[in-house]
């Protein structure tokens, strides 16, 4: 039996690792539910925005906080362009699947021409600390990065709950005839939406590049568990995202924990699996 | 003109056929062989994947899954057990399409299972497969190793074995989805893409179909993945699940075009000349790069594929005259139904459906409380009710589509209420749709063709006569090769009514097939209807227009709150107090 | 520049004695300009996919060697024409691809790919068309039964037993030696393989194993792994790591507050070698841009060079290390035996290497052992010290002046 400081330690790891899949399906979550568009892209660009973030921070001695503010304006920017694109041409659910991905591999490539295959790391002085709370270590970054992820993740939720423009973007997926006829102007919202979601993942760009050590194929990494953690929180909502993230880390943490480590990669999939044949309405 | 092309193209396809097989035994180099074969196994993978996703619409990400399961069995037989090479092949295809029929069971047995849905589960199991394969003895992590696993040598080597066996599953899976685009099969994978509700209430086998198609599919798969693993000798969890084995397929064929049976082998061959025709050197990231690029123009400029594009330039090469008009077949004008020739001309009171005490809920609304009804042959039975009276819910009900909670439902004596939707579209119950529901993307003959094949159990020649027989009627002969899209609401009302009708059914359900319509086309419609009864067609007509109700209906029938509040000739009816309440208010009615 | 002088061992350099001399002793042809038609050579090498970050080490090096190969007369007067793919870090191209080096493009001799997966692939091929098949990166030589097979390794026939027992003696010559150990391993095939025979031969040596995990590739969190080797608490831990997954468990280790006594990498990424809390963490090399690697004037010469070459090609780790090494002895290994047999016969060429063995960069390479292995392992233990990775063990080709850091 695994002492409960094990376990203590294992649920706090697997709760920031929650954090940051949550932070990362935050943004795919919002354009499959609301735009209806499965951005397989968004991996790719929020590791992009890593490798940005780390290369501003070595090459040029940019901190990753005002780093992180060029990046998430930039990506904004990228997110308004891709979704003109999808617009232009009525690019359909799955078809976007199929362009995302093609993108996704445009920028693993472009990674590799500029940066090589090689693993990056961004080292600080403060990357590895901890705050010890009893006999528990609290990664820093990580606490921070869970931070930021609930507080986007609560801020989004209540935009989409409270504000008129929230509202209306909801009232668009349900269904966008219907609220066009109530002088919704839906592309506008849906190009800020787009924007909004690439941004996020720059946010989650600048984390990565300080929790983790880049290599261009880890785009492919993140892929399986975010796409489960998006179905898991539904479609389209910024809370359950956090709370999907949240599961499957501490899920995982704990297989790792007591069972056997290398069964973790089940647990998620078990988990939707599970969740899609007893209540296939869910998402 | 048409004949003679379509013969140069057969002969020109077997002798490509004649050259390939031979091809190992002439002093090409082996390089040539080598890539043919990679180009074989990824067309096999493309249209096996097709075959369910691209005609059906359900879009799979577990072709890993499948691939895998094929790889290990394979590879675990041939090693651990010793089985000969060539007998692991049908036991990878099983076990692989006994993982994708077993998937299927579960999953499409969910109503209204929405196509990310599926997606995701497939991907989902894909992961856990790899997980259990890579964490039991099956591979532990170890990978499998083949080098010492004997082959028996076509054309004088191990290499012209593969090549050998990777044309044949090439080759077999064109087959597969050539047979299945041109069958009855391959019309009903279409129409579940389309619109899976409206296939399964014409009769198509849906459920039956799906598991059709995931069956062949995976087991191509499978099939595929144990030569696979005797290509590269030596398997590994990593490499057989990798993102790419789940990618490409789905690249491959949406390039292709993945409405056609030759779309995935185009988009394949292509995609494998790209992808590693040209092995490059120091700019491999950047070439990558340029294919993806490429994949992104495709998707946008011409979403339906390369094929299609390919095959309308291909008539437009011909010379103008020569271009093959279509045309419309012969019509076969059926016969009535056996059953119903003696009780046609029987006279009216003989009940040929009776619902009694049907009960549905949904969540915590009650549509229909007990509605009791009997139709009798051969008459117009006219529905009436407000908006959300149970009308529609009650024919949902008749043709199957929703389960009854409790009660029964009886068409010619016996129960249809447990029946699924396609059996008792056979059993002669159609219907057409309010707002008209056609398949967008078969042709306004094909539609019908569909419902005549499934509903009334025509042959596919048969099945296209009897369409354009009814096209006739209905006035649409013209717009037969057209696409729904393209007609007018008047047509495409119309269309519904041919659908409706193709089927042959006993009892035809019209629901509201006058709304929208002006006079003129009322007026046209109305004949239309009272002579499909004269043909000895029972009509249940589902009306908001009360003129029409009170010119056309023997009898009437009125829904209100989900229970029958009167049923009699129109006249009773509508002098029937709470009829008149109903309608126009407590006040006319005191 | 390529020493090939079988009467002198690289040990007898690293003395001192006659380095200079051996420089100047240079290949015969050098001599005379390269003429004729180029003798192409092929490879295919993991240049896209997961496996690139290595793969660049490997085309960096061939690319070298071949460049000075040429610039030194080519080989048997005859320039070199090298031949590159990318088999984008997957068997079944590499397959393909060395079936096109072999027919299509027709190449004289071949040179295997990176990676155990692609090397079985290609060896198939090698094996329909009879060519010497020299590879530098396969951990389980087992698996290579062709009789043209060459492992430019010293891991000895049997690594599983030898490097874990090599490990251990390095950690026993502090006097204090570990009593119990964890062992975490990545499930890749050939790190499996060598976590097991550390597994076996921990027990058979009397360690008590406090844990023994596995992870699948591509784990995201190595938080939970970290907290059960902090409560293990090993004197000695085991990671069969490959790439950056070792910095990422070590990393997971330093952020709750666990520092390891004794921790061996197997394939680590050399940038481990620039992460703080990696001091003192070990693993296997053969070659270093350390002496005494690199006091001979090639090895010098090649580190000088592969360094130069890493900081272009914008390397996080500009440093020639054991993975470049090998490579090159694969290399040094296909030109010494054309060299003596002024052929480019493959049989003949396997022959000679059969029956002889080769002064390589790192050391004398024989293939007594299985499937033309070495016949022992002469692997040396490497050690990170003040963000340098340097040779610790056995002591006589230890790096000058360095002594193992272990409690």
């Amino acid at each position: 039996m695994p002492s409960f400081q094990l376990l203590d330690q294992s649920l706090v790891t697997g709760l920031l690792t929650g954090g940051l899949y949550g932070l990362l399906a935050l943004g795919l979550s919002l354009s499959w539910g609301l735009l209806r568009l499965v951005n397989i892209g968004h991996f790719a660009i929020a590791l992009l925005g890593a490798y940005l973030t780390w290369w501003m921070g070595t090459a040029l001695g940019i901190a990753p906080w005002w780093a992180g503010i060029v990046i998430v304006a930039a990506f904004f920017l990228y997110g308004v362009g891709l979704h003109w694109v999808f617009m232009r041409f009525a690019v359909t659910e799955m078809a976007s699947m199929l362009i995302t991905f093609a993108l996704a591999v445009i920028i693993e490539s472009i990674l590799q021409f500029i940066w090589t295959a090689d693993f990056r790391r961004y080292e600080t002085a403060w990357g590895s600390q901890s705050w010890i709370v009893g006999s528990l270590y609290v990664p820093k970054l990580s606490l921070i990065a869970f931070l930021v992820a609930a507080a986007l993740a609560t801020g989004t939720w209540a935009w989409l709950r409270y504000t008129y423009v929230g509202r209306a973007l909801r009232a668009c997926a349900e269904d966008a005839p219907i609220a066009a006829a109530f002088g919704i102007n839906h592309r506008g919202l849906s190009f800020l939406l787009s924007g909004l979601c690439a941004a996020y993942a720059g946010v989650a760009g600048v984390f990565i590049a300080l929790i983790a050590t880049l290599a261009p194929s880890q785009i492919w990494t993140w892929v399986g568990v975010v796409f489960a953690v998006v179905i898991i929180g539904r479609l389209g909502n910024p809370l359950g995202a956090l709370m999907g993230g949240i599961l499957i880390g501490v899920c995982e943490a704990v297989t790792m924990a007591v069972v056997d480590p290398s069964w973790a990669p089940l647990v998620s999939f078990s988990v939707l699996i599970a969740l899609l044949l007893f209540k296939p309405r869910w998402i | 003109m048409d004949l003679s092309r379509h013969r140069a193209a057969l002969v020109a396809a077997l002798a490509a056929a004649a050259i390939l097989i031979v091809l190992p035994a002439t002093s090409i180099p082996p390089y040539y062989i080598a890539f043919l074969y990679l180009i074989f196994f990824w067309i096999a993978m493309a249209t096996s994947w097709t075959i369910l996703s691209g005609f059906a619409g359900y879009w799979s990400f577990g072709h890993a899954a499948f691939f895998g399961t094929g790889v290990y069995t394979s590879a675990t037989l041939a090693t651990k057990f010793g089985w000969p090479f060539l007998a692991t092949l049908p036991a990878a295809a099983a076990l692989a399409a006994t993982l994708g029929t077993g998937i299927g069971w579960i999953v499409f047995r969910l109503q209204r299972l929405r196509g990310e849905l599926f997606a995701l589960m497939t991907i989902s199991v894909t992961f856990v497969v790899a997980a259990i394969i890579s964490n039991t003895p099956i591979d532990g992590g170890s990978g499998v190793y083949l080098i010492s696993v004997a082959m028996p040598e076509f054309f004088g080597s191990q290499d012209g074995t593969i090549y050998t066996l990777g044309l044949a599953f090439a080759a077999f899976s064109l087959g597969v989805a050539w047979w299945v685009y041109r069958s009855r099969m391959g019309l009903g994978l279409f129409a579940i893409h389309d619109d899976e509700d409206v296939a399964e209430v014409k009769g198509v086998p849906t459920f039956r179909y799906k598991l059709g198609a995931i069956a062949l599919s995976s087991g191509i798969a499978g099939a595929v993945g144990g030569v696979y693993s005797i290509y590269v000798s030596y398997v590994t969890v990593g490499e057989t699940f990798e993102i790419t084995v789940i990618m490409y397929p789905v690249v491959m064929s949406i390039f292709g075009g993945s409405r056609h049976w030759l779309g995935p082998a185009l988009g394949a061959t292509i995609v494998t000349i790209a992808l590693y025709g040209f092995p490059s050197g120091p700019e491999a990231a950047l070439a990558r790069g340029g294919i993806a690029l490429g994949l992104i123009l495709v998707v946008l400029l011409l979403p339906e594929g390369v094929m299609p594009s390919l095959m309308r330039w291909w008539r437009a090469l011909a010379p103008r005259r020569l271009v093959p008009m279509p045309v419309l077949p012969q019509p076969l004008v059926p016969e009535p139904r056996k059953a119903e020739t003696g009780a046609a001309l029987a006279g009216q009171s003989v009940p040929v459906l009776e619902c009694r005490e049907v009960w549905k809920t949904f969540g915590g609304v009650q549509a229909l409380k007990g509605v009791s009804l009997d139709v009798r042959q051969g008459e117009i039975l006219g529905l009436v009710g407000p908006n959300g009276s149970g009308k529609s819910t009650l024919i949902n009900v008749i043709t199957g589509h929703f389960k009854l909670d409790r009660g029964s439902i009886v068409f010619d004596g016996a129960p249809i209420g447990d029946l699924p939707a396609h059996r008792v579209a056979r059993l002669g119950i159609a219907r057409s749709y309010q707002i008209p529901r056609p398949f967008n993307r078969l042709t306004v003959l094909d539609n019908v063709a569909l419902a005549a094949s499934f509903g009334d159990g025509r042959t596919e020649g048969e099945a296209r006569r009897m369409a354009a027989h009814w096209l006739g009627y209905t006035g649409l002969a013209r717009k037969a090769f057209e696409y729904p899209p393209k007609l007018n609401l008047h047509e495409r009302k119309f269309l519904e009514l041919a659908r409706g009708l193709a089927a042959r059914p006993r009892v035809l359900m019209l629901d509201e097939v006058l709304s929208g319509l002006n006079n003129t086309e009322i007026d046209e419609a109305l004949t239309l209807i009272r002579d499909i009864r004269t043909r000895g067609t029972t009509i249940i007509f589902v009306e908001h227009l009360m003129r029409a109700v009170v010119a056309l209906s023997d009898r009437v029938a009125v829904l209100n709150g989900g229970a029958l509040i009167a049923l009699g000739t129109p006249a009773e009816t509508m002098r029937d107090s709470e009829v008149i309440s109903v309608y126009l208010g407590k006040a006319h009615a005191s | 520049m390529i020493t090939k002088t079988p009467s002198v061992s690289r040990r007898q350099v690293v003395a001192g004695i006659g380095g200079l001399a051996l420089y100047a002793a240079a290949r015969p042809a050098a001599a005379q300009a390269p003429s004729g038609t180029p003798i192409k050579i092929g490879q295919a090498l993991a240049l896209t996919g997961p496996f690139a970050q290595t793969g660049l080490v490997h085309k960096i090096v061939s690319e070298y060697y071949v460049d000075h190969l040429n610039k030194n007369g080519g080989l048997l007067g005859r320039q070199v024409q090298y031949i590159l793919y990318d088999d984008q870090s997957k068997p079944d191209v590499s397959r393909t691809l060395y079936e096109k080096l072999l027919t299509a493009d027709k190449v004289d001799l071949i040179l295997a790919p990176y990676g155990t997966a692609s090397i079985l692939a290609a060896m198939g091929v090698a094996a329909r068309y009879n060519k010497l098949f020299i590879q530098n990166t396969m951990g389980v030589p087992a698996l290579a039964p062709y009789k043209m097979h060459f492992s430019a390794l010293v891991s000895g026939p049997e690594p599983s037993v030898s490097l874990p027992n090599k490990i251990l003696d390095c950690y026993a010559t502090t006097g204090n030696p570990p009593k119990t150990i964890a062992t975490v391993t990545s499930k890749f095939p050939s790190a499996e393989d060598m976590a097991k025979g550390m597994r076996t031969i921990a027990a058979k040596r009397g360690l008590k194993e406090v844990a023994f995990l596995e992870y699948q590739t591509g784990t995201l969190d190595y938080g939970p792994l970290a907290a059960r080797i902090k409560e293990a608490d090993p004197d000695y831990m085991f990671v069969g790591c490959l790439g950056v997954e070792g910095n990422q468990l070590l990393e997971a280790l330093s952020k709750i507050g666990h520092a390891p006594k004794r921790h061996f990498y197997l394939y680590p990424s050399p940038l481990l070698a620039s992460y703080g809390p990696a001091n003192g963490a070990t693993s296997l090399t053969n070659f270093e841009d350390v002496a005494p690697f690199t006091s001979s004037p090639e090895g010098a010469a090649f580190a000088k060079a592969f360094d130069a070459k890493a900081v272009e090609a914008k390397l996080p780790y500009p440093h020639v290390d054991s993975q470049a090494g090998n490579e090159y002895c694969g290399w040094q290994i296909l030109v010494a035996a054309i060299d003596a047999t002024k052929s480019f016969d493959d049989a003949k060429l396997a022959d000679w290497l059969d029956k002889n063995s080769v002064d390589t960069l790192a050391g004398k390479r024989d293939f007594k052992g299985l499937n033309h292995t070495s016949s022992t392992d002469n692997q040396e233990i490497r050690q990170v010290q003040n963000a340098r990775w340097v040779s610790v063990y056995p002591k006589e080709t230890a790096t000058p002046g360095v002594k193992l850091l272990a409690p």
